[in-house]
This record gives structure tokens, sequence and C-alpha cells, in this order.
């Protein structure tokens, strides 16, 4: 069975690109442009793996993270940082973040720290 | 492809191109019918000469003039046509509107297979490199847009094929308080993935909300299509509608003209009830910049236009237009009265109304078609409307649904001219041919429009080249 993937991104363009790449890669993918809509999709879904963007319009990507882990803590993240937000990426991997990347993304380099995870 | 580089920019790289990713999976499986390859094969001379012959009142040397023209401003065009007939079983095509960013090539089927980029590669081959190629500037190519991604990411990665180079793919929305689009003298910059202004010699532009609040005039980047062609009438009703007039009086004796409902311009809010007691109770009410099918209303009763007018804003101007009715009616003037021609009926035996989506550019050889498809109504025009049923759900064509980002529409009314839809339509080769002149003919009248309100353009340098 595919993996879930929950892809969480403002930018609908971003959301969808990658959502056809993963597709395309055999993965089971759903997005979602906020943080509450994120949320609904984790309460109706089991995600293996969630991307997130750190700045969304409603809330952090580091409390989505927390969400998820809270209802799958097998669950691997894997958190979306602008170029020299180390900051952020520390507290995202004290939160249990498994990995981060920074914009902009490549999607072959995404699917290979999704496949090292 | 290099995925936000900046907030809302993107950075498209040569070989980004995935077919499966700029059409609709129904169309990804289509073919072509072999009437709409042969009409999009045709050349000007058979075009102009079969019309002439449809129309024997027609000059055939301006019929010519017309598809040869080179547009200054609207370069890439969209007409949306209806396929009407009168009580005499006058079949014609007419214009309802025109645009200047139209959609379409997301459903339309490859004309040759072996072309895996479609239509994409015949506009941006045909009619914007050559007009980069004249335009002497420095900077990076872009593609900028408010909707439409399926597409907009497909002309991008056709423009990076094309010309061989990284291209800018940037969102520019009406709502964006720190657009990554920027102007300064007219020149366009876009924001890179160090937050700096990159200079941009030449943009794709698909930025169809309210355009000219941030797009200038004259501007020294060039763009496909500047902001005049939205102005001088490709997104603007009222001021097409005009145009349409100045042309149709220049050639009303050379036996051609633009055929579109009888229209009433600039209508004043307490004027709405007039106009439709006089029109017979029954109306279409245009907000004169709406698209996508937002800000029109058809009426067909005093309830509905009630409705219209608690939605619109009391203080502005509206275009109005007769109706094109659904079934024949002894109370209508059979001199005004036009009727839908509708689909050929189905099983069930119900007809329903559609219009037919065709977009052309400009190339070398003159205006071209370069895509077309049809919408069909939800509602047959040849059953009773039930009585809590908005008449819009039989005339009503758009697809867009409501929160569309470009990735949502009504499949089920999406006709393709291919092998399966196309003959649902009832239309033939002499259609297509009417509804292409008419289009032509539409272009002409506004890019001339812009021509009168803003002067030559620049590119006009690259047309008498």
């Amino acid at each position: 069975m595919n993996k879930k993937v929950l892809i969480v991104e403002d930018d609908v363009v971003f959301c969808k690109i990658l959502t056809k790449f993963l597709t395309k890669n055999s993965y089971e993918v759903l997005d979602a442009q906020n943080g509450k809509d994120a949320i609904e999709l984790m309460e109706m879904n089991k995600f293996e793996f969630a991307i997130l963007d750190y700045r969304l319009p409603d809330m952090n990507g580091i409390e989505i993270l927390e969400k998820l882990k809270t209802q799958n803590k097998e669950a691997k993240t894997i958190l979306i940082t602008r170029y020299g937000d180390q900051d952020v990426a520390s507290k995202a991997i004290d939160k249990g973040a498994d990995a981060f990347i920074s914009k902009p993304i490549n999607p072959d380099e995404l699917l290979a720290v999704i496949k090292g995870l | 492809m290099k995925l936000s580089i900046s907030k809302n920019v993107h950075l498209v790289e040569p070989g980004d191109f995935e077919p499966t990713d700029h059409w609709y999976p129904r169309v990804l499986n289509s073919n072509i019918h072999p009437l709409v390859a042969y009409f999009l094969n045709l050349s000007h001379e058979q075009i102009a000469e079969r019309y002439h012959r449809l129309h024997p009142q027609s000059d055939l040397d301006t019929l010519m003039e017309i598809l040869r023209y080179q547009p200054q401003y609207f370069r890439w065009a969209g007409t949306d046509l209806m396929h009407v007939t009168n009580h005499e079983g006058n079949r014609r095509l007419t214009v309802i509107e025109t645009n200047s960013c139209p959609s379409g090539q997301k459903s339309m089927p490859l004309l040759d297979l072996n072309v895996e980029q479609g239509g994409y590669k015949r506009l941006i081959d045909k009619t914007f490199k050559p007009m980069v190629n004249a335009h002497k500037m420095e900077g990076a190519l872009a593609v900028i847009y408010d909707k439409n991604p399926m597409e907009n990411i497909g002309y991008a990665a056709t423009v990076a094929d094309v010309f061989g180079e990284n291209v800018y793919l940037a969102k520019f929305d009406k709502a964006d308080i720190d657009p990554p689009v920027k102007f300064e003298n007219g020149v366009m910059f876009i924001r890179n993935e160090k937050d700096e202004w990159v200079q941009i010699r030449a943009s794709f532009r698909y930025v169809t909300q309210e355009p000219w609040t941030r797009l200038p005039e004259q501007t020294k980047t060039l763009i496909l299509n500047p902001i005049e062609a939205c102005l001088a009438g490709g997104r603007n009703k009222e001021i097409a509608s005009a145009a349409y007039d100045v042309f149709n009086e220049k050639y009303k004796d050379k036996g051609i003209g633009i055929f579109t409902p009888k229209t009433f311009r600039k209508v004043k809010y307490a004027e709405l009830q007039g106009h439709f007691d006089r029109l017979g109770g029954s109306m279409v009410i245009k907000v004169p910049d709406s698209n996508a099918g937002q800000g029109v209303y058809t009426v067909i009763s005093q309830s509905e236009l009630d409705h219209a007018m608690s939605e619109i804003d009391p203080n502005d101007e509206y275009l109005i237009q007769e109706l094109i009715h659904s079934n024949f009616s002894r109370n209508l003037d059979p001199t005004s009265a036009w009727y839908h021609v509708g689909t050929i009926p189905d099983s069930k035996g119900r007809s329903f109304a559609f219009d037919l989506r065709l977009m052309m550019h400009a190339t070398e050889e003159g205006i071209r078609p370069l895509a077309v498809y049809s919408r069909r109504s939800r509602f047959p025009l040849n059953q009773e409307l039930p009585e809590d049923m908005n008449s819009w759900e039989v005339y009503g064509t758009n697809l867009s649904i409501k929160g569309e980002d470009g990735w949502t529409y009504a499949d089920e009314r999406l006709m393709l001219f291919d092998i399966r839809n196309f003959g649902q339509l009832g239309l033939g080769v002499d259609e297509l041919i009417k509804g292409f002149v008419q289009s032509t003919m539409a272009v002409y009248a506004i890019d001339q429009n812009a021509i009168k309100s803003y002067g030559n353009s620049p590119i006009k340098d690259y047309i008498n080249h």
C-alpha cells in the first residue's frame, strides 16, 4: 500500500506540484493550505509522513507537528524553513521533527530526504 | 524546478514540462476530432474564401486583411461564442465576450501527437518567442499569474524549453500586500531566492483580477498581453462593445460585422427595471469588468431581477444584453429574438445550451486559431425549469466552481472537441470558420481601439520587421 503523506503549505502551486511529483513516486498525498484544514485532514487520515511549512496563515508548522505526533508518534515529519531560519530548525528538531529542509525546494532532493527517513 | 525560491515564486527549468500536469486527465486520453484538426490546418485563404461563400455579401479582400492583421497589443485572445438561430432557422455564431488571458490549453486535445507540448508550444514558439527575440533588453524571463496554475506552470515550462533558460513563475495576486512582482519605470522585477529583485526582459501574463491595479501601461518589459489589451476591451465588456460598434460602422459597406446579442451600454441601476420590461421580461445583466461567470446574471422573472439588483452595486453602470432564449415563443419579437441551437438531443431527449471558447494567437501569418472547446449548461433547454431553480442553470455555461484554484471544475459539462464529444455539439467546419472569423474581427476591433487609445505599441517595430 502506498504511504500516505500530508503536505501543508499556503502556496497552492507548491502543494500541487509536490503532490503530483510524490504521487508519481508512489505516495498517496493530501495537501492543505492552512493549519485548520491540515488538522481536519489529520482527523480523517493516518499519515506516515508530513511535510510542513513553518509559516502558515493561521498556525506555524511546529504546532501542526505537535498535533500530528500526538495522534501518531510514529509519523515522520519534515519541516520546511526559509534559508537562514536556524532557530526554527533547531526548535523543530527539539519538538520531534525528523528533518528540515530550506527553501527553495528541489523535489528530487526532497524525495531523497523522505526515502532516507 | 526549484519550488518557493521566494514567497510565491518558483523557478522553472528546461525539461520541467510534464504533460500529465498541464491537461485535464480526460483530455490526455482524448483524440482530436478530424474535422477540428482539418479546421485548425486551414489556410487564411481557405477560411476567407469559405466565409465569403457562406456570406456572399462579404468583401473577400477585407476578410483577408483582417485575418492577416498583426495586432500591436492583443496578440493572444479567447472569445466565448454561442451557436444561435432565429425563427427562420438562420444559424449564426454570436460573440459573447473576448478575453485577454484566455484559458483553454488544458482542455484541448493534441493537434499533433508528436508535439507533446501541444498548443502551449505553438503559442510560445510562434507568438511569444519572435516578440522576445526582437525585444532588445537585458533580463530574465517570467510567467506572472493570479489564477489557473495548471496552464501557467505549463507555459513557464514551455518558455523554459523553447528559450533554453530558467523562468520565474510568480503569483501576482490582487490581495497580496507584499507581492513578488514590482515595476519601476516600466521595468518588471521579480524577487529571487536571496530576496533581491531580478530584472525581467519579457513576461507571459495571466493576471486576470483587476490587472490594471498592478500592471502599468507602456512597459519597457515586454508583456504578452500588455495591460492595454485589457483596457481597450479585452477585459471590459462595455469598452469591447463600443469597439465592436466602431468596427461594424467602419466595415458596414464591406458586408462584414461582429455579431452580438442586442446590447445596451452604461445602463444605470435605476434603469434596469425599465430595460427588463421593454425586453419582454428577460435579459442578461453584466458587470462590465466581470469574468469567469461571476457578475453575469440571466434574468427571466421579476424575482430574478430583484435578486440580481440586491447583489449588484446601485452606484455602478451595467451592460444589458438581450437573452438568447431557450425555446421559440410567439410572444418574442421575431426580428430580434435569437435562440440557442443547443447540443444534439441525448438519448433522453435533452438538449443543452453550450458555448465555444476559441483561443487565437498572432503569428507571422496573422491571427490563427489555437485551441477550442465547449462548455454546456447544467439544465436542458427543452425541459420546464423547476420553480426553485435559477435560470443560470439553463443559460450559464461556466465551469468554475467557487473556491476554484484552477484544479477543480465541473468536468461533466466540459465538451472536448474530440472524437467522443464534438459530434454532440452539432457543429461543422462551417460553424468553426464563422466563429473564427467573428473572433478575429473582435480581436481586430479591440486592438484598433487600443492603438487609438494608447498610441502605437513599442512592439510595432517587431511587426514591421
